[in-house]
């Protein structure tokens, strides 16, 4: 019983030891946990930074979480990872001049497709 | 014409999976080139004095991101030192030594020889991520006026300095 107090009592000291504002609320954890699974682990390529144990990938968790807490929005969190990794890093590829053709092929397709199906069933 | 076409697209969708096939997946294009280096200000190793990046402009240098942990480091450590020890070429190495035991790096230097001007030591690996690496050896190429002006990841070879480096050094020297 002694010992159950002292682990109660050790536990509740050691989390006030954090200062409130320095924990995410709900909200902030959310974004974290979505950003984070948006987010590509260079040292090992199929997986995000969610998913790896990698010690870049934990560093990069760390950075984005301070980041969330500090109340970065998750555009200004997204762009300083794609200032530092480029493209690659995020899973969802950004829409530019280079990735014009992937964001538009579909488009393109269907139009070929409904044209061809129109021929054909004149 | 109308015949050929299943054809020229089999033949353009060969073409460009065919090609992704050889590409080199770790060889990603880094953002940075071209832009001014992150600013930084970190410890030399084994001391307590700062070095910020204003402390080395001036002159067209090499920094290097390594660790006692890095196989590929041990690889480029001895041209490193050739190329810190050949007199005509005069090219300042920064070293940054990214998540190390500042002990164990000073020991390995004590070890292998010295390459680097200057060591700065990153222990906890931001002032890497602000430089975009993600696995050492990361060597950059910055110009007179802090921009970096060439990447690479992965050990650096007698050939990449050779054809890569030692003709960007001589354009950007002029």
């Amino acid at each position: 019983m002694k010992y159950l107090i002292t682990i109660i009592f050790l536990f509740l000291t050691s989390n006030s030891l954090i200062s409130a504002d320095e924990r995410p609320t709900t909200d902030q954890q959310e974004m974290y946990q979505s950003i984070i699974q948006e987010v590509r682990c260079l040292v090992c390529q199929n997986q995000s930074i969610a998913e790896s144990n990698a010690d870049l990938a934990k560093d990069l968790r760390a950075q984005i979480l301070d980041q969330v807490i500090a109340g970065k929005t998750k555009y200004e969190i997204k762009n300083y990872l794609l200032d530092r990794y480029g493209d690659f890093v995020l899973y969802q590829p950004v829409f530019s001049e280079k990735t014009l053709f992937l964001w538009i092929s579909p488009i393109i397709l269907l139009i070929l497709i409904v044209g061809w199906y129109r021929k054909i069933s004149n | 014409m109308k015949r050929y076409l299943p054809i020229i697209f089999f033949l353009v969708l060969f073409i460009s999976l065919l090609k992704s096939l050889f590409q080199d997946e770790m060889d990603i294009p880094s953002p940075l080139i071209g832009k001014n280096m992150p600013s930084f200000s970190l410890t030399r190793l084994g001391e307590n004095t700062t070095v910020t990046d204003q402390d080395i402009l001036g002159e067209v240098a090499l920094i290097n991101v390594w660790a006692t942990w890095c196989v590929g480091c041990k690889e480029e450590h001895q041209l490193l030192l050739s190329l810190a020890e050949e007199p005509s070429i005069k090219l300042p190495i920064i070293g940054i030594n990214w998540k190390d035991q500042d002990q164990l790096a000073i020991q390995w230097l004590d070890e292998l020889g010295n390459p680097y001007q200057e060591i700065l030591s990153d222990p906890i690996g931001n002032t890497a991520i602000d430089f975009g690496v993600y696995g050492a050896p990361e060597s950059f190429l910055i110009d007179r006026d802090g921009f970096i002006r060439y990447k690479h990841i992965g050990p650096l070879t007698l050939p990449i300095w050779i054809n890569e480096i030692q003709p960007l050094i001589e354009e950007l020297k002029q």
